[in-house]
C-alpha cells in the first residue's frame, strides 16, 4: 500500500476520511475527483491509494456521513457522487478540532524549545 | 439503529450494488486513462498504466464490499450453504445423526413442554408475583388426628417434611387475618363445592363450581367478560342467590357470554342468576380444576342445606372445624418474609386459644405463606416427582444421542483432515475453518431440532391422551408454545454447538504438511499419537452411551415389574364384566324418606335389562371408597375399619365369597333390624377365632345405632390397591338416618362387554327423572387400570425409553466399530495373509466389543444400584436393588452390543488380505 516515492507523505491511520470530508465540503463530486483534489491540494504530497479511497468512501456512506447518487460527470458520463450530509457535516467539525489539538500536541513534543522561549 | 436499516436495505439489493461497484471502479479507470492520456501518453498505455495504479482490481472491490459490513452474514449464508451440500453428499451420516438428534430433543421438548404446564405457568391473572397462598403445617403426623385442634376437616391434607400440611382454615382464621390491613390488600376465602347438577333445559348436567367470598374477584383483579363478577355484598346470609359462571359454561348454556348476564340458572335444585361470566383464560386458583361456576361462600348455607356435611351457621363459628382457603394480594412493598413474620405469630396466637387440651397444644399448627403467582399446588405435588423424573430419563436419551453426534463428527473430522490441511495451507486463517465446522454441526443439530418438534407436536397429543386416560375434564394443557420453542430451539443450537466444538479443534489443528502427503507417507509417530487420542474419546462415548443405556433398561425392568405385580393383585372381587356409573338424586331434589325408595327402584329397573345378571350400589365403588366412622364392638372403638353403605346383591355381583352367614338381601329394608356383613380381617381383629355371626356392632353417630353381623365375606381391596387389606363393613345403605344417603354408585354383573349397557342405563335414567345425569360411567377393569395410571405410564414410557437410547447407543457402536475397522484395514489384511482365520478376526472385534460392554457394565451397574433409588418410591413389590430387572437389562445389553458389533466383525473377516495390503 505504501509508496516509496521520497516526495510523498504516507497518510496516517484514520486521516484519510478527514481529508474526504473536507473535500466534500466545497460540494459534490465523484471519487476519483476527491482523490485527484486532496492530492492537489496537499502540493501532491498526499497520494490517496485507490485500494482505501473507495473502502474510505463506503464505509463513510455505511455510518451515514455522506451520501451517494449517480449523476452525470462533466464530460457526460454516469459516476456515483458523494456529498456531506447533516451528520458528515458535523463529524467534519468533531475530526477537525481533534486533529488539530493533536498536531498541536505534536508540534509541542516536536519543538519543545520554541515552547520555552514562549 | 439508521445504520443497521441502511445496511439491511444494501443487503436487499445486493446484486445491484455489486453492479453499481464495479461500474464506479471502472469509471474511476477511465478517468485515470482519460488524465493520463491528457499527459500525451498513447491510449494503451494510459489505461494499462491506470490499472496498474488501481492495484489488484479484485481486492479492491472485496475491502470496499467488506465495508457494507455484512461479511460476517455472508460467510455465515455460505456456510450453511456448503453444511446442507455436505449434508446431502453424506446421506446416511446425516440420516443417523438428524434422526437420533430429533429423538432426543423430541422427547425433551415433550418432557418440558408438560413441565413448563405444570410447574412453571403463572395464573392468568393481574400482577400474579403479590399472590401468597396460606397454609399450616404440623409435625404431628397424619391418623393422629385426636391430638390435633382440627376436630373435623373438609378439604385435603398432605404429607410434607414428616409432617402433615394442608390449606384449609377455620372461618374464623379469615376474619382474623382479614383484618389485617397491613400485609394484604385484599384476602379472600375459597372452597371446591364439588360436582353439583346443573339443570339447562330440563337437561341435567354435571358441573363443578367454587364458592368464593365476597372479595374473591377484586383481590385476583379478574375482569369481567361479561356482566359482573360476585361483589362483597354478594357474600352474607340470605342475599340473593346469584352466580357467576365460565366463559366455556355460558357458551354451552346460552351460546355466548353476553347472553347469560340476567339469565336463571338452576344448580342442585336451586334457583341462581348469572351476573356475569368469567374470562375464558381464567381458571379459578387451582391449575388442578377449573370451575365453571362461582358462588358466594354463603350460599353455602342454602347449597348444601341437606348435604351431610352441610354448613351451618355453627361451621362459621366452629374455630376447630377447617375448611375454608385463603390467598391474599400483599401490599405494594411487602416482602413475603414480611407477611411471615406479621401473619405467623398472630395466628399462632389465635390458634392456641383453640386448643381444648394440652395434646392439642403440642401440635398446634403453624401458619406458612407461600408463593401464590402459580396458584394452588396440588398438580405440582401430584406430578412434579414423576416429571423430574421422566425429564432425567429424557437427558439421559439427548446425552446419548449427543455422544453419538460427537462420535460420528469425529470419526468425520480424521476423514476430512486432508481437506483441512489443504484450506489451511492455502491460508484459511483456523478460525475461519472451526467457525465453518461448528455451522455445519449446528445445522445438523437445528435439522435434529426441527424434526424433533414435529415428533414432540405428536408426542405431546399422545402423552397428554395417556396421562388423561379417559378423562374428558383433564386439567393438563400442555402444548407447544414459545418458550417450550425456545428452548428446544436453545438445546438444539447448545448441542451442535458443544458436540461439534471438539471434533471441530481436532479436526483443524493437523500438523498441515504429513496430512498433505497423505495416509501412506504418514508421519507414523504423528499419527499414532493423533489416532491414540481420537479412538480414546470415541470409546469414552461409546461407554458412556452403555451405562446411560443400562440405566434406562434397569429403570424400565423395574416398572415393568412394578406393572406386573399391580397387575396381578388379587382384588377378592371379579373384575372383568362391570358397569360402574354414579347417580345423585339429591341433587334432583329426591329426600328422606323416598330417595333410598327411588335407589331402589332404579336398581331393579337396571336388573331388569336383558343381559345384566345383577345389579347393586355402593355410597361410593369398592376402590374410591374412604369412609371411617365412629363404630365400637362390645363397647369397644374399632379404629381403622372402614365402611361400605351397599344395596342388595353387593356380593354376589362383586363375586366376594360369603364365608359365613348370608349377604345383604332385598329382605333388608329400612325398618327390619339393622344388620351388618363384615370381612374376615375384621372378624381376625376383633373376634379372633370366635363366631361372629350374631355378634353386634355399634354405628356412632347423632343416633347411635346397634347392627347384628348375619355374614362374614372374603377380603376384598378398599379404597386402594397397594396397601394391605383393610377391615370392613358393610351396611345396608337404607337404614338408619347416618351417613346420609347422597350419590350412589351403581356395579351392574353384565353378559358380555359391559360398557354395551351404557346407553340402555342413561335411558332407564332419564326416563325415571331426567334431572339425574349418569356420571362417571366407566367399568371395573378400567377403574383399576385407572389407579394404575402413572405405573402404566411409567412402564410404557420407561421402556419406550430405554429401548430408543439402546437404539441410539447401538447405531453409536455399530459406527464407531466400522470406523475401527476401515481404519484397520491393513492390520487386518496382514494377520489374515499371515494365517488368521476369519472366525479369529471375527472373535478379535467382537471381542473388542465386549471390552467395550464389559467396562460400559462395570460402571454402569453401580451407578444403577445408586441411581434406581431414585425412584424407588415409584415401585410396588419390587425393591431398588431387584436383581431380575438388573439381569434383565445386562442381558439385553450385551445382546445390543453383540449385534451392533457383529456387522463390523463380519465386515473385517471379509477383508481381503491381497486388496487391503496393496491399498496400503
Amino acid at each position: 500500500m505504501s509508496s516509496d516515492t521520497p516526495s510523498r507523505v504516507e497518510l496516517l491511520q484514520g486521516t484519510l476520511d478527514l481529508l474526504i470530508l473536507q473535500t466534500l465540503l466545497a460540494g459534490s463530486s465523484h471519487g476519483h475527483a476527491i482523490a485527484k483534489h486532496i492530492q492537489r491540494t496537499s502540493e501532491e504530497l498526499l497520494q490517496v491509494e485507490t485500494g482505501s479511497l473507495y473502502p474510505a468512501l463506503h464505509r463513510l456512506e455505511a455510518k451515514g456521513w455522506i451520501a451517494a447518487s449517480w449523476e452525470l460527470s462533466d464530460k457526460r458520463k454516469r459516476a456515483r457522487f458523494y456529498r456531506l450530509t447533516a451528520r458528515g457535516r458535523k463529524q467534519l467539525a468533531a475530526e477537525q478540532s481533534k486533529w488539530e489539538a493533536f498536531s498541536r500536541a505534536i508540534g509541542l513534543v516536536l519543538n519543545p524549545a520554541e515552547q520555552e522561549e514562549r | 439503529m439508521n445504520d443497521f436499516f441502511r445496511k439491511l436495505g444494501w443487503l436487499a439489493r445486493r446484486a445491484a450494488k455489486e453492479r453499481e461497484l464495479r461500474e464506479e471502479l471502472e469509471f474511476h479507470l477511465a478517468e485515470e486513462a482519460n488524465e493520463r492520456e491528457a499527459t500525451g501518453l498513447p491510449e494503451e498505455q494510459a489505461r494499462r498504466a491506470a490499472r496498474r495504479d488501481l492495484g489488484n482490481f479484485t481486492l479492491v472491490q472485496e475491502d470496499t464490499r467488506a465495508e457494507w459490513g455484512w461479511t460476517i452474514l455472508e460467510q455465515f449464508v455460505q456456510d450453511v450453504r456448503y453444511a446442507v451440500r455436505t449434508m446431502m453428499h453424506n446421506r446416511a451420516f446425516t440420516a443417523v445423526a438428524v434422526i437420533s438428534l430429533a429423538l432426543g430433543i423430541g422427547a425433551n421438548t415433550v418432557i418440558y413442554s408438560f413441565m413448563d404446564a405444570i410447574l412453571l405457568r403463572t395464573l392468568p391473572v393481574a400482577r400474579p408475583e403479590s399472590l401468597a397462598v396460606l397454609n399450616w403445617h404440623s409435625n404431628e403426623p397424619k391418623g393422629a388426628r385426636p391430638n390435633h385442634v382440627m376436630h373435623g376437616m373438609d378439604g385435603s391434607t398432605w404429607t410434607e417434611d414428616n409432617g402433615v400440611s394442608s390449606g384449609i382454615f377455620p372461618f374464623g382464621t379469615f376474619e382474623l387475618l382479614r383484618e389485617n390491613g397491613a400485609i394484604f390488600s385484599s384476602l379472600f376465602a375459597y372452597y371446591p363445592t364439588g360436582k353439583r347438577t346443573v339443570l339447562v333445559k330440563a337437561q341435567a348436567e354435571i358441573a363443578a363450581g367454587e364458592y368464593v367470598s365476597g372479595d374473591y374477584f377484586r383481590g385476583l383483579e379478574v375482569p369481567p367478560a361479561a356482566g359482573r363478577l360476585l361483589l362483597a355484598d354478594d357474600d352474607r346470609v340470605s342475599a340473593p342467590l346469584v352466580t357467576a359462571i365460565s366463559t366455556r359454561l355460558s357458551e354451552r348454556l346460552y351460546g355466548d357470554a353476553a347472553n347469560a348476564v340476567g339469565q336463571p340458572i338452576t344448580i342442585d335444585n336451586l334457583p341462581f342468576t348469572v351476573v356475569g361470566v368469567t374470562p375464558s383464560e381464567f381458571f379459578g386458583v387451582d391449575p388442578n380444576a377449573s370451575p365453571d361456576f362461582y358462588v358466594p361462600m354463603h350460599a353455602n348455607l342454602v347449597l348444601d342445606g341437606t348435604e351431610s356435611w352441610a354448613k351451618t351457621a355453627e361451621t362459621y363459628l366452629d374455630r376447630n372445624h377447617y375448611w375454608v382457603e385463603m390467598m391474599g394480594r400483599l401490599r405494594p412493598g411487602v416482602s413475603l418474609e414480611q407477611a411471615r413474620s406479621v401473619l405467623g405469630p398472630q395466628f399462632q396466637q389465635w390458634v392456641g386459644a383453640t386448643a381444648t387440651n394440652e395434646r392439642e397444644l403440642e401440635s398446634l399448627p403453624a401458619l406458612r405463606v407461600k408463593e401464590g403467582a402459580a396458584g394452588l399446588d396440588t398438580l405440582r405435588r401430584e406430578y412434579s416427582k414423576p416429571l423430574y423424573l421422566l425429564w432425567a430419563m429424557v437427558g439421559l436419551i439427548l446425552a446419548i444421542a449427543c455422544a453419538n453426534i460427537a462420535n460420528l463428527l469425529l470419526s468425520r473430522a480424521t476423514a476430512r483432515q486432508r481437506e483441512m490441511a489443504v484450506r489451511l495451507s492455502i491460508g484459511a486463517p483456523r478460525m475461519r475453518l472451526i467457525r465453518q465446522l461448528l455451522t455445519e454441526s449446528i445445522v445438523l443439530a437445528l435439522a435434529g431440532g426441527v424434526l424433533g418438534i414435529l415428533l414432540a407436536f405428536w408426542g405431546v397429543r399422545a402423552l397428554t391422551l395417556l396421562l388423561a386416560n379417559g378423562q374428558s375434564d383433564f386439567p393438563l394443557g400442555a402444548e407447544l408454545n414459545w418458550h417450550v420453542l425456545t428452548m428446544t430451539l436453545a438445546l438444539s443450537v447448545l448441542c451442535g454447538g458443544f458436540f461439534g466444538l471438539a471434533p471441530a479443534f481436532q479436526a483443524t489443528r493437523a500438523d498441515v504438511t504429513p496430512a498433505l502427503k497423505g495416509e501412506r507417507a504418514s508421519g507414523q509417530r504423528w499419527r499414532a499419537g493423533l489416532t491414540r487420542w481420537r479412538v480414546g474419546l470415541s470409546q469414552v462415548l461409546v461407554i458412556l452411551q452403555l451405562v446411560f443405556s443400562l440405566l434406562m433398561l434397569v429403570a424400565a425392568g423395574l416398572f415393568v415389574r412394578t406393572l406386573g405385580n399391580l397387575q396381578s393383585i388379587q382384588m377378592g372381587f371379579n373384575r372383568e364384566n362391570v358397569l360402574l356409573f354414579e347417580l345423585n338424586a339429591r341433587q334432583a331434589g329426591h329426600r328422606d324418606p323416598e330417595i333410598v325408595a327411588f335407589y331402589e327402584e332404579m336398581r331393579k329397573r337396571f336388573e331388569a335389562i336383558p343381559g345384566v345378571r345383577t345389579a347393586t350400589l355402593s355410597h361410593a365403588s369398592l376402590l374410591d371408597a374412604g369412609r371411617g366412622l365412629e363404630l365400637r364392638v362390645a363397647g369397644t372403638p374399632a379404629p381403622d375399619t372402614w365402611i361400605l353403605n351397599t344395596g342388595p346383591n353387593f356380593f354376589s355381583t362383586m363375586q366376594i365369597p360369603m364365608l359365613a352367614g348370608r349377604e345383604i338381601e332385598e329382605r333388608d329394608r329400612p325398618s327390619s333390624p339393622g344388620i351388618v356383613v363384615v370381612n374376615e380381617r375384621f372378624v381376625k381383629t376383633h373376634f379372633g377365632r370366635e363366631n361372629p355371626l350374631g355378634r353386634r356392632v355399634t354405628l356412632g353417630g347423632p343416633h347411635p345405632r346397634d347392627m347384628e353381623i348375619v355374614g362374614v365375606c372374603a377380603n376384598a381391596h378398599y379404597g386402594q390397591l397397594k396397601d394391605d387389606i383393610r377391615a370392613v363393613i358393610y351396611i345396608p345403605y337404607n337404614q338408619g338416618d347416618y351417613p346420609l344417603v347422597q350419590q350412589m354408585v351403581y356395579a351392574l354383573r353384565t353378559a358380555g362387554d359391559p360398557s354395551a349397557y351404557a346407553k340402555t342405563v342413561r335411558e332407564i335414567v332419564q326416563q325415571a327423572d331426567s334431572h339425574i345425569p349418569v356420571m362417571n360411567v366407566t367399568t371395573q377393569a378400567v377403574e383399576i387400570d385407572r389407579k394404575m395410571n402413572q405405573e402404566i405410564i411409567f412402564a410404557w414410557l420407561c421402556t419406550d425409553f430405554a429401548i430408543l437410547a439402546l437404539v441410539i447407543a447401538s447405531v453409536g457402536l455399530y459406527g464407531t466399530m466400522s470406523y475401527a475397522v476401515a481404519r484397520r484395514k491393513g492390520e487386518i489384511g496382514i494377520r489374515m495373509a499371515l494365517g488368521a482365520q476369519r472366525g479369529t478376526v471375527e472373535r478379535m472385534i467382537l471381542g473388542e466389543v465386549c471390552v467395550l460392554a464389559a467396562v460400559g457394565l462395570g460402571i454402569g451397574l453401580p451407578a444403577a444400584f445408586v441411581a434406581s433409588r431414585l425412584v424407588e418410591s415409584f415401585l410396588f413389590g419390587v425393591r431398588a436393588s431387584d436383581p431380575l430387572a438388573a439381569l434383565l437389562a445386562v442381558f439385553v445389553l450385551v445382546c445390543a452390543a453383540l449385534t451392533a458389533g457383529y456387522i463390523p466383525a463380519r465386515t473385517a473377516s471379509r477383508i481381503d488380505p491381497i486388496t487391503a495390503i496393496r491399498y496400503e
